[in-house]
């Protein structure tokens, strides 16, 4: 029971990410959907799409919608338009890095990298 | 509150021994003795101790007091933490606080291991403390004397090799009035086992040796007792610090049984003399365990009692209440014998609580009450808590099988009005056992 | 503060867990050579069923005579320790730096749970502070090592609830948090915190000791 609702859960939740892109404007996205999670433990992470990308000079999509194959990053392949989930799920598996992680290390990764960008928890999971 | 400081008693020994002290020979004699005897013990001691003063309620000096400085912790702090800050530049008053506190101050009974969750253990720390007084030359004069007496006779009381076989003779004279045929047997080689005594036996408490010959003989044993040095079981060295003397009177012992090819030492009842031999002397040595077994006037008379050898004719009458002796209780374990011998023996038992390895120390042991007049008010008022728990039993007798309990308890009974009369188990069961007919 | 919180995560916990394992055991190997050189007599004596027979009865509240006779310690020091050791390890935020940074991955203790395991150690910390202020025979022996290691634990455990709710500056507070805990990790192999080390070898030797030779009780 409790599988299948979690089933249906994430089908859901991957359809709302895969056309989420298309149906919303980028402009309303304020945070990283964190649906798909299910039952997450903290705020959904503070993100302001068009501004952040703005503030951080990022025209390329593919610095963050990055794609890869057999467990290899390839910071050539845009794949914006695809969840994230896809090759994230939520549960990591060897050659799969887990969604949180992959959230955690885009994230806060490249903020340590640029020295730039909030890193501790709360900032980003701010509780409302 | 106070400090050490702020009691500080006036003893000739201690006297005399700080005023032959410069900080150059404190300092090398202190880092002779924390470089070259101790180790790991000491260093995790003194290191891990939270100073959580959890092991304050376990010192009767400091029940009877409620002050800090006589706390287990208190009584480290006030020494050995402060030997150790200053890397040994202290001054020789110091170094008198330090033997006053580790001579008079603790009687080593461990019972605060009981209250130590770390289980570090005070009484040992008190002991390096002793040492390095001992080595500095400051120790009580009253305690020196009998380590010296230790020194040139082998025993503690200056008794001469000829006043001890005498008063052997002697007593073994008196008791033929009540057993014609009774015998001390000197020198017997091959006996079951020989029995050894404190020197204060022959000095001023030989009812002791003729009560215990006169059991031994009743229950048909084969026993000696040795006419030469080594007679004594009794060992102040250990308690002033010198562990030279105290492992020379440790193998004379062992080394007098072993002579007369016995198969055991029985100890009379003596609770120090008990730890020196059992627990001391074997390991200064370098044995493990002892070169001849080593049995405790309570677990013999246990033996002697529930194999029936000697049989009581009459219980002694009331109930009575008993002291555990800290070596022996502690130190070996024997309380449930105690209890049984007790309860052959008498009519029945009332508790003091805590009792067993709880049980407050008669504040005599360790030494303590070796120390003498100068310090005997000190351990007399510091024992309240034992006069109040003797009182709460409400009984007219004590059983207490340790010649230091007996000192101890005695002046406490006196000084607080408690009224109770002591025993050993050796008078009960002399007076209460089945006595061949005397002809 | 960035570039602290990125020294702090980064190569300051790893000289901490260093420091702390490392010197640990290098205290401890070397502790147990020194026994072996000098306390020979005592250390022949060593026994496990008697360690673990003290051992046992110590980590029992009120499980030996210290405990009973000291109840209020005994409760608070208790839920102190069990929280101060669980707390830092299945924490989720803890459980997430390591998922971040080393894919390490673990169940984590509800959030509930662990914020009220913290408020513990915090009141628990308090209560300690109390008792070395107004306990005459612990403020005796009380010496400023005893406060720097007692306020060190209370200052990780605040800045930690303080991240937590979110209460002042996030980065500023999560980065103290951070260090304090290091400092911490670092002071135990050489500060008072080596109880956390050598406890339970003492322990066990005077467990050893009461069972072994004196055939007696030692809790």
């Amino acid at each position: 029971m409790l599988k299948k609702s979690l089933m249906l859960l994430a089908v859901a939740a991957v359809s709302l990410c895969f056309f989420g892109p298309a149906a919303f404007s980028q402009e309303d996205m304020k945070n990283v959907p964190n649906e798909v999670f299910g039952a997450p433990r903290r705020p959904a992470a503070v993100f302001p799409h068009d501004a952040h990308n703005e503030k951080a000079q990022i025209e390329d999509c593919a610095v963050c919608h990055h794609g890869g194959k057999d467990g290899k990053m390839d910071k050539e392949d845009m794949t914006a338009g695809t969840a994230c989930v896809e090759c994230h799920p939520v549960a990591g598996a060897p050659g799969q890095t887990s969604l949180m992680r992959a959230f955690h290390k885009q994230c806060v990764g490249c903020h340590l990298e640029r020295k730039a960008g909030p890193v501790a928890c709360g900032q980003c999971h701010v509780n409302k | 509150m106070s400090t050490i400081a702020d009691r500080r008693i006036e003893d000739a020994g201690l006297e005399a021994g700080i005023a032959r002290l410069t900080p150059e020979k404190i300092k090398k004699t202190i880092e002779a003795v924390l470089a070259g005897e101790c180790g790991a013990r000491l260093k995790t001691y003194i290191e891990t101790c939270v100073r959580c003063g959890m092991c304050a309620k376990a010192c009767h000096y400091y029940m009877s007091h409620k002050d800090p400085s006589y706390a287990p912790v208190g009584k480290v702090k006030q020494t050995m933490w402060e030997i150790i800050n200053k890397k040994g530049d202290v001054t020789p008053e110091f170094i008198h606080q330090c033997a006053q506190v580790a001579y008079t101050e603790c009687n080593l009974c461990r019972r605060c291991m009981h209250y130590c969750p770390l289980g570090i253990d005070t009484a040992y720390i008190m002991s390096v403390v002793r040492r390095i007084c001992h080595k500095l030359g400051v120790t009580p004069q009253y305690i020196q004397d009998t380590a010296h007496s230790h020194s040139a006779t082998m025993n503690q009381m200056w008794v001469k090799d000829d006043e001890w076989i005498d008063t052997l003779f002697w007593q073994e004279d008196e008791a033929r009035d009540e057993m014609p045929n009774l015998r001390i047997p000197l020198d017997k080689e091959g006996a079951d086992f020989m029995y050894s005594v404190i020197a204060p036996e022959p000095k001023f408490r030989t009812q002791l040796i003729y009560q215990a010959a006169y059991i031994f003989n009743a229950a048909g044993l084969n026993w000696t007792m040795p006419s030469f040095p080594g007679w004594d079981n009794s060992n102040m060295a250990m308690f002033t610090g010198d562990s030279e003397i105290m492992a020379r009177i440790e193998r004379q012992h062992f080394e007098a049984a072993q002579r007369l090819r016995v198969k055991r030492i029985v100890m009379g009842e003596c609770g120090h003399a008990f730890r020196a031999v059992y627990d001391m002397g074997n390991r200064w040595l370098g044995w493990k365990w002892h070169p001849v077994p080593v049995v405790h006037s309570i677990e013999f008379f246990w033996e002697l009692l529930t194999s029936g050898k000697i049989k009581i004719a009459q219980k002694y009458p009331g109930p009575v209440t008993v002291h555990d002796p800290c070596n022996t209780i502690r130190g070996r374990g024997l309380m449930d014998k105690l209890r049984e011998v007790v309860n052959m023996i008498c009519d029945g038992i009332v508790e003091m609580h805590p009792n067993r390895e709880h049980n407050y120390c008669c504040c005599a042991g360790g030494g303590v009450i070796n120390c003498g007049p100068p310090f005997k008010n000190v351990r007399i008022v510091g024992n309240k808590i034992k006069a109040e728990q003797l009182k709460a039993t409400g009984v007219k007798t004590c059983v207490a099988p340790c010649h230091n309990c007996h000192g101890g308890l005695d002046d406490i009974i006196h000084k607080f009005d408690v009224g109770m009369e002591l025993k050993f188990l050796g008078d009960i069961i002399y007076q209460c056992m089945e006595k061949p007919e005397a002809e | 503060m960035n570039q602290l919180y990125d020294l702090a995560v980064g190569p300051l916990t790893w000289l901490a867990i260093g420091v702390f394992v490392i010197g640990s055991l290098y205290r401890l190997a070397a502790m147990y050579a020194m026994a072996k050189k000098k306390d020979g007599p005592y250390l022949t004596y060593m026994s496990w069923r008697f360690s673990l027979r003290s051992i046992m009865h110590w980590i029992t509240p009120f499980g030996s005579l210290g405990w009973k006779e000291n109840p209020a310690l005994t409760i608070v020091t208790f839920i102190f320790h069990i929280c101060l050791i669980l707390v830092p390890i299945f924490l989720m935020s803890h459980i997430v730096l390591w998922d971040q940074f080393k894919g390490i991955s673990y169940p984590a203790l509800p959030d509930g749970a662990a914020d009220l395991m913290s408020v513990a150690v915090i009141l628990a910390c308090l209560y300690f502070i109390w008792r070395r202020v107004s306990d005459p025979t612990v403020k005796f022996v009380t010496s400023c090592q005893d406060w720097t290691v007692l306020i060190l634990v209370l200052l990780t455990f605040c800045t930690g609830f303080l991240s937590y709710h979110q209460i002042g500056s996030s980065l500023v507070m999560t980065t103290l948090h951070i260090l304090c805990g290091e400092a911490m990790l670092i002071a135990i192999p050489f500060t008072r915190l080596s109880h956390m080390i050598f406890g339970l070898f003492t322990r066990a030797y005077i467990g050893s000791e009461f069972g072994n030779v004196r055939k007696a009780r030692d809790w």
